[in-house]
């Protein structure tokens, strides 16, 4: 089986701090991140191949720096890494980021493509499934379980609905998205770290994979961003303690009424 | 595509089983905002097979206009096909503006339309509106909910966005118009998918509720003790027809299933109140609730976080403070159904 993993290189968003004087999002000293999701497909992408045999390809787009992220999933076992990095591929939308990594992904041959169902900065879930529409092949999103049967060229999945799940089969290629229901990430040994700083690291340009500057990064977005802003810090409200409960009741009543709940 | 020609506001449904889901409603209502703001049409689109009978419940809403799209390949929902399909008629009919929920299969279908068509697609936005150049802007979290950001789609036609279920209340219009209904059977596709729903399993309890429809959300943390103590938590839920959800731990504990962890690696929720027991309030915890109105925190340590966000915080003992407030809701509820006797 070959098998492609798409991930990405994110802030640490547990570690971001806002301001309180200015009531900015404080990103300085916040260190970045593989996408735990990501973490999720690199793990079940290295189960397969333990089970099928196979190979592993990781993927990234993004700054140089990005290439960590990489480092990190070669220490969990990954066969072979791919940085696309380029000033063209900046500010990218989910559209023009899907167009980078179909252009890319053209270049590699794959039985099927993992990403994680969404990053944490973005919060989309929609690279995977329009990257999957332009490489033309299905896609299982926010499968919970996986099983690949390399003799009937098929995907078996659970995928996550919102009162449980459904099981859905389709033929090779396809794209899963994986969500932190699917397995618990290997985590490196040191030695493991260490040793992934060493393997290589292939870097693509836009020029290596074809691809035009009004197709990708900024010029390739269909949506631009007015503004950004921290949105209003809830005011704390009012603490009390177990002590009297029948003023405790009588509080949670009101708001209940207040919202019209009740 | 690009702007010329194009208008109209669309809303594609969501049904399950034999109904619609609240997010259609919701949909709507937005919609109708957006539409009346640009001085265009509103017209539902459902996807599937067998839909006439959801018709009624759309005209308390208004639109000006209902699309039913049925037909054997719509039966199951493959959003390949779905997006097919949808593309087939955006072509066909060039609206401006097309809203979806941002649920499991609404954000499913958007994605593979906007690639296909190449459009812009803003993701799981808090709301919509027009602004003072008349633009159909999209306000969306990210970083967790640390950033709101507003998006413009300045070229591509349709713009397309996913609205984050439960952010915008589902209002029934008081002046109604008889919509007219539009019935339409799939355009053939070249395309063919080999793909099938093999089975749909239903495991979040059936009086676990619908996390992104319920207006009250009781959280649980590893506050509770153990998977036993859900039941207290069940007979509160029952009471305030609330849907229950969960912390990381709660769910990892295996106490709750994957779907109903509320979070950073779960599912973000806007209820109008929000429930925290034994929940200390991680940051990873919290950019799942940012969106609620009302938090009402239960926990003993008086320095958890969650006190920092929550509009009423008690410190105690959930066992000391849930019972009286049961027997309270009973009360009432006894009241309720005695004056509906009388």
């Amino acid at each position: 089986m070959r098998i492609v993993v798409c991930v990405k290189q994110v802030p640490d968003v547990a570690e971001l701090r806002i301001d309180e004087v200015t009531h900015s999002l404080v990103r300085a000293g916040v260190p970045s991140i593989l996408n735990p999701f990501d973490e999720f497909a690199v793990e079940e992408a290295l189960k397969i191949r333990e089970k099928n045999g196979g190979t592993v390809t990781v993927i990234t787009m993004g700054p140089p720096q990005a290439k960590e992220a990489l480092v990190r999933c070669l220490a969990m076992g990954a066969d072979r890494a791919i940085l696309l990095t380029d000033s063209a591929f900046a500010a990218a939308d989910t559209y023009a980021s899907a167009k980078t990594l179909a252009l890319a992904l053209r270049k590699l041959e794959f039985d099927f493509v993992i990403c994680g169902m969404k990053a944490i900065d973005g919060e989309t879930c929609q690279v995977g499934p329009e990257l999957a529409e332009l490489l033309g092949i299905p896609h299982i999103s926010y499968i919970k379980r996986v099983e690949i049967d390399s003799a009937a060229n098929t995907a078996l999945a659970e995928r996550l609905t919102e009162e449980g799940y459904e099981q859905v089969r389709s033929t090779l290629p396809c794209l899963l998205t994986a969500t932190k229901a699917l397995n618990v990430p290997r985590i490196p040994t040191l030695i493991q770290q260490l040793a992934a700083k060493q393997k290589p690291i292939e870097t693509w340009s836009a020029a290596s994979i074809g691809a035009e500057r009004k197709d990708v990064g900024l010029t390739g977005s269909r949506t631009q961003v007015l503004k950004v802003y921290t949105p209003e810090l809830k005011s704390q409200g009012i603490t009390v303690t177990t002590d009297d409960m029948s003023k405790v009741v009588a509080q949670v009543m009101k708001l209940l009424e207040k919202e019209g709940t009740v | 595509m690009n702007s010329e020609n194009s208008t109209g506001v669309w809303v594609v449904g969501e049904q399950r089983g034999d109904q619609l889901k609240s997010v259609t409603f919701e949909l709507i209502t937005a919609g109708r905002k957006v539409a009346d703001a640009l001085k265009q049409e509103l017209t539902v689109v459902l996807i599937g097979h067998d839909l006439e009978h959801l018709t009624g419940a759309l005209e308390e809403y208004s639109p000006d206009k209902i699309v039913l799209v049925e037909g054997e390949e719509t039966k199951a929902f493959i959003p390949e096909i779905y997006a097919d399909v949808l593309g087939s008629l955006v072509l066909d009919k060039r609206p401006a503006v097309i809203l979806f929920g941002a649920t499991y299969s609404g954000r499913d279908i958007a994605s593979r339309l906007a690639a296909k068509l190449g459009l812009g697609l803003a993701a799981d936005c808090t709301d919509l509106l027009v602004d003072d150049k008349g633009r159909f802007v999209q306000v969306r979290p990210a970083f967790g909910g640390n950033l709101m950001a507003t998006i413009y789609q300045p070229s591509a036609r349709p713009q397309l966005a996913t609205l984050r279920p439960g952010m915008i209340k589902g209002a029934k219009s008081l002046a109604k118009k008889t919509p007219m209904i539009e019935r339409i059977k799939p355009k053939p596709q070249t395309r063919t998918w080999s793909k099938a729903v093999l089975k749909t399993v239903r495991e979040v309890a059936e009086e676990s509720g619908n996390l992104d429809e319920a207006d009250i959300v009781i959280g649980v943390g590893r506050g509770l003790g153990s998977k036993e103590n859900l039941r207290l938590v069940n007979q509160l839920a029952s009471l305030l027809h609330a849907a229950i959800g969960g912390s990381r731990g709660v769910v990892d504990a295996g106490w709750l299933p994957h779907n109903q962890q509320i979070g950073l690696t779960g599912r973000a929720i806007s209820p109008k109140i929000y429930f925290a027991l034994g929940i200390s309030g991680a940051i990873q915890h919290l950019v799942g609730v940012r969106t609620a109105k009302q938090i009402i925190a239960i926990n003993k340590d008086p320095e958890a976080p969650i006190f920092k966000v929550a509009t009423f915080g008690i410190v105690g003992d959930l066992f000391t403070a849930l019972p009286p407030l049961i027997k309270e809701l009973e009360a009432r509820n006894s009241a309720a159904s005695a004056d509906t006797r009388s």
